[in-house]
């Protein structure tokens, strides 16, 4: 029988384990955090933003990064609100089209995310930083700085229809999880964003595509940053060209706290689900537990330290950039 | 002696003499403008330029502040790119920067409406201005000790606004409609902005007098929409079915708000707003928000290019002015449910045309200093 409690193991729950420490934590301190409803608020605040860090997952398997999820999101946001209304304002009215549009849109600013790195060779962190802003400039530039409303109900039921306590956006967002757990397993586009994150060079010598993979990679991004600015407008009802703001460093920390190693090649969807759970029970768990807000920045800086020490092998790594 | 030591002595004591220059020439600095107060205004410009420098065009705020600034320029008879833009992107260093350029550009025949982005920074700008031969009016950002009357006529006027009394009536509001029992709370902007001090310390004043009325905590929601969701979210965690009002620093946290109430099927929460945006003033009107309020920005921009511009063509001195005309308050309108439909239409439907020689007409006194 292989032995349960080895090292590997341990590391490799660890984040679920932090995650589990926190929610008894929180409940100890206030029993109302342990209730349906909470849980439910969680997975409202979760929701959009684990759609965004499943798309800079592949990124950072393949030991890139992407740092375009504001612009791109704001942006999404913003054409997808106005195609809507365009179309008659309900989904009803023909307005549905505007789902696989918007979605076709952020997988095309993704590939010229993806072609600007590859192509040009300028480096990710770089590329997808300036068409981020770029993003934020033209959503900017759509809205005039105003607020965009769209409150078709069919829409919105995304957020008020629910299904065991839980609202509809939640299921939507546990179905794009699965496939991207299937994309990441099953293809082998998969397999390759693994290659090319374990070691370029040799996934190149082996005759993957690299640069096609990057650019595949990239696309993907943007297309789940489309799902996760659709599920922005259903729980905001309206989009800005603010809307995407945070979303970077609550995504970037999520995969990162989760056990995905920002060196590439290790972790996956499922890590970034334990830790987006892991920084939003965070967030929600400091108001719950009444933690004065002067010490909520901090507090999270530190819990988010010690997620990270607790899930990262380091006998498995020679240096640390 | 070591060398080490020497050294150190050595530049101690350059410090030390530099410190006292530096000094000596700040408080002479500090004196230039009274020892010139008034005189350095001399000839009027004929037809001066005129600028707005403010932070970003990514909010309805400024967009309004800018579309008020376009409207005063049109009533001149001037296109309305003849405003020039200057915008600091909420940096300091870029708006002193690109004013002198502005100064330099035009040889100080200039009108220029500013908000300095920081305190500080207000009188760097003030002064290149004044030296300038130019003509500057203020908003929001200014320290304490800094007036127009000490600079001379170059500094012709500073309004900003007060959000502790319009804020303490909304908590009235909001009072009055949760039966003046229950538990409130209240979620603000980002901590250290002076607005959001106000704006909790006006609904600390109110719960004075409402001892019924139990603050059950107040966190910051960064004026943001998406931020406001989620804190209202633990919120209702932690208190549950004690929460019986909301009293948010801002119209989009108030979005937030309803939508966080909207995903737990909670309807008729009382809640109060501020800054009177289009959207905030239709959800009074459906009844979903009690009250926001209006600072109306587009008569802001309008006025304080109108001021700086005709004390640059010497239409009239603001040293003869009285002190509440160099410093003062800007208008705040509280909407509410019975007013928020001609409030509609008289301030958003068709933007009201204004008197821009009127400088002083909807101010709101003089401002003070605690």
């Amino acid at each position: 029988m292989p032995r349960i409690l080895t090292r590997e193991n341990a590391i490799r729950w660890a984040p679920f384990m932090v995650l589990l420490a926190l929610i008894v934590l929180f409940t100890a301190i206030n029993p109302s955090f342990l209730s349906q409803r909470n849980f439910a608020r969680i997975a409202i605040a979760a929701a959009p933003a684990l759609m965004v860090a499943v798309g800079v997952t592949f990124i950072i398997v393949m030991g890139s990064i992407d740092l375009s999820m504001e612009g791109v999101v704001s942006l999404t946001a913003v054409l997808f609100c106005f195609l809507m209304l365009a179309l008659g304002g309900t989904l009803a009215s023909g307005g549905w089209i505007a789902i696989p549009v918007i979605l076709v849109v952020g997988a095309a600013i993704g590939l010229v995310n993806g072609f600007i790195h590859v192509k040009l060779k300028i480096p990710s962190f770089m590329a997808s930083l300036a068409l981020g802003f770029v993003g934020t400039g033209a959503a900017i530039l759509l809205t005039g700085g105003d607020i965009v409303k769209f409150n078709d109900p069919t829409f919105r039921a995304l957020l008020t229809w629910r299904i065991l306590g839980f609202p509809l956006m939640v299921y939507v967002a546990g179905l794009c999880l699965v496939l991207a757990w299937f994309i990441q397993a099953q293809t082998r586009l998969g397999r390759y964003f693994y290659a090319v994150g374990g070691g370029e060079e040799l996934a190149h010598a082996s005759g993957v595509r690299v640069q096609h993979v990057r650019m595949a990679g990239f696309s993907l991004a943007g297309f789940f940053y489309a799902i996760a600015a659709i599920l922005q407008v259903a729980k905001l009802g309206q989009a800005e060209s603010v809307t995407g703001s945070n979303f970077m460093f609550m995504s970037i920390t999520s995969v990162v706290v989760g056990g995905v190693a920002l060196w590439g090649g290790i972790g996956g969807v499922w890590n970034t689900l334990v830790g987006v759970l892991i920084v939003a029970v965070i967030n929600n768990g400091m108001v719950v537990i009444g933690l004065p807000d002067f010490l909520q920045a901090a507090v999270l800086g530190l819990l988010v330290i010690i997620a990270v020490i607790l899930s990262t092998d380091r006998r498995a790594v020679a240096f640390v950039k | 002696m070591s060398t080490f030591i020497k050294d150190f002595i050595e530049r101690e004591t350059v410090n030390r003499r530099n410190f006292l220059l530096a000094t000596a020439a700040g408080m002479g600095a500090m004196a230039v403008p009274f020892a010139f107060g008034g005189g350095a205004a001399g000839a009027a410009i004929s037809d001066p330029a005129i600028a707005w420098s403010y932070r970003d065009r990514a909010s309805a705020y400024w967009n309004s502040i800018v579309s008020g600034g376009e409207a005063f320029v049109e009533s001149l008879g001037k296109p309305k790119d003849s405003l020039v833009s200057l915008i600091n992107e909420g940096s300091s260093e870029k708006s002193l920067a690109d004013i002198k350029a502005f100064l330099a550009k035009t040889g100080g025949k200039c009108a220029i409406a500013c908000d300095a982005n920081d305190s500080p920074n207000a009188r760097p700008v003030v002064e290149a201005v004044h030296d300038a031969g130019a003509y500057i009016s203020t908003i929001w950002n200014k320290t304490d000790d800094l007036h127009p009357w000490d600079v001379g006529d170059n500094y012709v006027s500073h309004m900003t606004w007060s959000d502790e009394k319009p804020a303490e009536q909304t908590a009235r509001i909001l009072f009055d409609a949760m039966g003046g029992k229950g538990g409130v709370v209240h979620l603000g902007g980002i901590a250290a902005n002076n607005p959001a001090i106000e704006r909790l310390n006006g609904l600390k004043n109110a719960l004075k007098d409402f001892p019924d009325i139990e603050l059950l905590d107040a966190q910051p929601a960064d004026w943001d929409t998406t931020k406001g969701t989620e804190l209202m979210a633990s919120f209702l965690t932690r208190f549950g079915d004690k929460i019986t009002g909301v009293h948010c620093a801002n119209d989009n946290i108030a979005y937030g708000v309803i939508e966080a109430l909207r995903a737990e099927g909670i309807e008729n929460m009382p809640i109060v707003a501020y800054d009177g945006n289009p959207e905030a003033v239709k959800l009074v009107m459906e009844g979903k928000l009690l009250a926001t309020v209006f600072t109306n920005p587009h008569w802001g921009g309008g006025i304080t290019a109108a001021l700086a511009y005709y004390a640059a063509t010497g239409a009239f001195k603001p040293s003869e002015e009285p002190k509440e005309h160099r410093e003062f308050y800007g208008p705040t309108v509280l909407v509410t449910k019975k007013d928020a439909a001609d409030f509609k239409a008289k301030y958003l439907d068709a933007v009201p045309s204004y008197n821009w020689k009127d400088f002083w007409g909807p101010s709101n006194g003089q401002i003070k200093y605690k």
